[in-house]
């Protein structure tokens, strides 16, 4: 393993404002809020102005804000809360493999094509019987190309159906969209901790719990209370510096995606820029393997995720390059934190360039 | 119809062996692929984009590649 010269991987360290409260919290906040001593009065107030600040943040009413110790069981309760047995659920062929798993419970269920850009086929929308009961499942925008939905012209085009949007890689680099029914965030999108997934439910008389349940408690509420304080001081931070940062690093990945169409020769860039997030680049060389190139480049110190069959678990390419009908060997995913430099990017397009090259002969 | 057999071998292999045996058949002619690694038709339909070639899939294991180019770029034409 090299010197790290650059993170571009996906995981990012803890906002320094949030690791800064964590310790902090974890004094203050440990006491169980729904007590009545004086110690639980107290985390009771904290946790309500975290809560009043993330929905804040996230532009909802904090009494339609669920917080969750386990991100991914929020992504099934914004999903599964709204189904009923007989509605069909629709999502795309590019979701996470866990919609697919949620899909494979239900007998109805359709999944949307894609085209080559990653964006929902609207012709796949078609069918207005499914749209009359129907949930779609729609993935904001896609952790492995970095590719945003056209959300409103997809919504506008779902008739009648429940809307769950997955928020889970934006955060709220997107705003929600004007009609939404549940939305699903992760506090590591915005250089929160891990461990915080967060549910906004627009209206709580069409959700249901859709785990064994006693009364009237929506979700259980079971997340760690300093971590819940990180994440709301994190969005906070974050949201702050997100806007210039973002403009900044969306002419980054302009000038990456230059740097790397004019220097190597066929190469798939996943998705348009002005459709995709503006810190994630997924690129894929032909003929190039992609563990090797991962290798090469950690050599020299970057460090890139791959989205290859070679570098998966079960080796099946993935589905999402799949989907979209682009190369699925060679491919590495670059991801542009906060912070990071121009010289830096530079730097790794000219890494890339010289890796895919050898690795060519 | 010539055969390349690339039953066995990972990705991107298949598709490095397709790129180098197609130059080798004259232009419309066809080459039959064999490969098992379940990237190969996701990736020959991209390769098939990329190169201005023609393929059809037979069977989960069996794909028919035609060309229609000049010469493709191999692996080790990339300068």
């Amino acid at each position: 393993m090299g010197r790290v010269v650059g993170n571009f991987q996906s995981e990012t360290p803890l906002h320094p404002k949030a690791r800064e409260i964590l310790l902090d919290a974890i004094d203050q906040g440990w006491s169980d809020p729904k007590k009545l001593t004086h110690q639980s009065a107290k985390a009771r107030i904290l946790r309500d102005h975290a809560l009043e600040s993330l929905a804040a943040q996230l532009a909802v009413h904090p009494s339609q804000l669920e917080i969750v110790g386990e991100p991914l069981l929020g992504n099934f309760f914004a999903i599964e809360g709204l189904l009923q047995p007989d509605d069909t659920l629709l999502y795309s062929a590019t979701d996470r493999k866990e919609v697919f798993a949620i899909a494979q419970q239900h007998t109805k269920k359709i999944e949307l094509s894609v085209d080559i850009t990653g964006q929902i086929q609207i012709e796949s929308l078609r069918d207005s019987h499914a749209l009359l009961n129907g949930v779609l499942a729609l993935q904001v925008a896609n952790g492995e190309t970095g590719v945003v939905q056209h959300l409103e012209e997809i919504i506008d085009s779902a008739g009648a159906a429940r809307i769950a949007c997955d928020f889970s890689t934006c955060g709220p680099r997107i705003s929600l969209p004007m009609r939404w029914d549940t939305a699903f965030y992760d506090a590591k999108s915005w250089q929160g901790p891990e461990g915080i997934g967060l549910v906004a439910i627009a209206d709580g008389s069409s959700w249901t719990n859709p785990l064994p349940h006693i009364g009237a408690i929506r979700t259980p509420s079971s997340a760690s209370l300093p971590l819940v304080l990180a994440a709301a001081v994190a969005l906070e931070s974050w949201h702050e510096e997100e806007k210039s940062e973002s403009p900044r690093l969306r002419g980054l990945s302009e000038s990456l995606r230059r740097q790397i169409s004019t220097s190597i020769t066929d190469c798939d860039i996943a998705g348009d820029l002005d459709s995709s997030l503006p810190h994630i680049t997924s690129l894929s060389f032909l003929y190039v393997e992609g563990e090797e190139l991962l290798r090469k480049l950690d050599g020299g110190g970057f460090s890139v995720d791959s989205g290859s069959a070679c570098t998966s678990e079960n080796l099946k390419p993935s589905h999402v390059l799949a989907a979209m009908g682009l190369l699925t060997h060679g491919n590495i995913r670059i991801t542009l934190h906060h912070g990071v430099k121009e010289k830096e990017v530079n730097d790794l397009a000219v890494v890339v360039k010289n890796a895919v090259t050898e690795l060519r002969h | 119809m010539e055969q390349v057999n690339c039953l066995g071998r990972r990705c991107p292999q298949p598709i490095i062996d397709i790129a180098k045996a197609i130059n080798m058949v004259g232009e419309g002619d066809s080459l039959i692929l064999l490969a098992d690694d379940p990237a190969t038709w996701p990736d020959l339909r991209a390769w098939a984009r990329m190169t201005g070639n023609e393929v059809r899939q037979n069977s989960s294991t069996e794909f028919r590649v035609t060309r229609r180019t000049q010469n493709v770029r191999g692996a080790d034409q990339h300068h």
